[in-house]
């Protein structure tokens, strides 16, 4: 099967990558860019923990093409912050102890991100509803609820510096 | 699974690919289902053509009719302010599939062609009496949409042929439309059963002038309700007969029973969907009547 060249902008750097077009998205970042944080599980767009955000967007990257990916700006777990710092919803789930085994936390946090860009103010059920697409089989969730509500404040007194996504 | 990938810049070109690959070539919009059917090597295609960068297939269009193009998805279903009011029976249609990350992607035309008999959009649409425009090498045409799914998976969509747009008329004065689902959780969630009515009532407010009644996940196709229908036809809207509409519904409608739920379950849920569905519609007539 012939390669094709792609050029993938993520996390506002442009990846120049030959891969396959069957590949996905999900497939890429962790084989070819050593992007991790993106995590594998169902490969059929149900349990949430490859989430990223496709122009600002939560998706499943599991069931994205990375072809389909080309000249869209594409955000991973790796990208929230600078280097070094931590997202205010990053330091929430840090201070809920919403995280256990971690395996669910990068698409947590991503479709948590998509959701307060949009609804600075949110409820509970507004959260629950936004998280439906993300499975964590740790932690009954409710900590987790309350980060994303703790982190939802946070941003409205002190959104994240220019350095932070 | 492997495929090469095509991404034609205008309708033409998708046409024409897809002319060539024959029963080699898949279109591909949101992926929700083309991708885990590929995944699970159920869809072996050897040329995967994306519509994503052709143009004219993800507007929403309100003038005499309503346009709604194959790509949107239905994140702007839920969202489209001309699908608020009386249209609001789609946007509830919409906002209960999938999650977020699946809304974000998942396409009104791959909801239709999908031919689910669960697919909650689908079931809305058909209240609405929406009629399809399919694109092939020999030309346009236009087809009802009840009737187009003809078995699970299966739908009258020719080879070749793309899925361009679903249109509906504009509903009359003093309509509504509402769409009700049960499932064992809120979200993420195949329907068990899916209801959706579109009522339009008299001047008077009070007798049934015309109705659609549609139901979901229980029979090989999204079907209508038809003797339900007409059991309301120039009839005053009481709560009793609104109740008797639904049981004549459960009696044509012909599910299965499965793993979600038995067939007698389904056909008590209709029973009691279709009423509340029909009561929805009438709050919300009379919340809008001047």
């Amino acid at each position: 099967m012939t390669r094709i060249a792609l050029s993938l902008t993520i996390n506002g750097q442009t990846h120049d990558v030959l891969a396959e077009p069957h590949r996905t998205l999900l497939d890429v970042l962790r084989t070819d860019l050593g992007l991790i944080g993106t995590k594998e599980n169902c490969l059929e767009a149900e349990c949430g923990v490859c989430t990223v955000l496709l122009e600002g967007a939560a998706v499943n990257a599991c069931i994205l093409l990375a072809a389909q990916c080309q000249g869209r700006a594409i955000v991973t777990i790796e990208g929230l912050a600078a280097p070094g710092q931590l997202h205010p919803l990053q330091r929430a789930f840090i201070d809920h102890g919403a995280v256990q085994c971690g395996y669910c936390i990068p698409g947590m946090i991503l479709a948590a991100k998509a959701y307060l860009d949009t609804n600075p103010e949110p409820d509970g059920d507004g959260v629950r509803e936004a998280l439906a697409g993300n499975l964590c089989r740790c932690t009954g969730y409710q900590r987790i609820i309350d980060a994303v509500l703790s982190a939802a404040r946070a941003l409205r007194t002190s959104p994240p510096s220019q350095a932070a996504r | 699974m492997t495929f090469d990938y095509h991404e034609p810049t205008s309708v033409r070109e998708a046409i024409e690919l897809s002319a060539r690959f024959g029963g080699d070539g898949r279109f591909l919009a949101g992926g929700t289902d083309l991708m885990v059917q590929i995944h699970r090597g159920r869809l072996n295609p050897r040329h995967v053509v994306s519509l994503q960068c052709v143009p004219g297939l993800d507007g929403i269009e309100v003038d005499g009719a309503v346009r709604l193009g194959a790509r949107v998805t239905h994140r702007r279903l839920e969202s489209a302010a001309a699908l608020q009011g009386a249209l609001r029976g789609l946007a509830e249609g919409a906002e209960v599939v999938g999650g977020h990350q699946v809304r974000n992607v998942a396409t009104v035309g791959g909801n239709i062609v999908n031919a689910s008999p669960a697919a909650d959009v689908v079931v809305v649409l058909l209240a609405l009496d929406a009629t399809l425009t399919c694109l092939g090498p020999a030309g346009e045409r236009t087809v009802a949409l009840d009737g187009f799914a003809t078995a699970p998976g299966v739908t009258g969509l020719r080879p070749n042929e793309l899925l361009t747009r679903a249109s509906f008329p504009r509903l009359a004065p003093r309509s509504a439309t509402a769409f009700l689902k049960a499932g064992r959780r809120r979200a993420m969630e195949i329907s068990i059963t899916c209801v959706a009515a579109r009522l339009t009532l008299d001047a008077g407010l009070e007798r049934c002038q015309d109705v659609r009644i549609a139901l979901g996940a229980v029979a090989p196709t999204a079907i209508r309700a038809r003797a339900a229908e007409r059991h309301l036809e120039a009839r005053p809207l009481t709560d009793g007969l609104m109740r008797e509409t639904g049981r004549i519904a459960a009696a044509e409608c012909r599910p299965i029973g499965d793993v979600r739920a038995s067939a007698r379950y389904r056909a008590l849920l209709v029973a009691t969907l279709v009423p509340r569905a029909l009561a929805r519609c009438l709050e919300r007539i009379k919340l809008g009547a001047p």
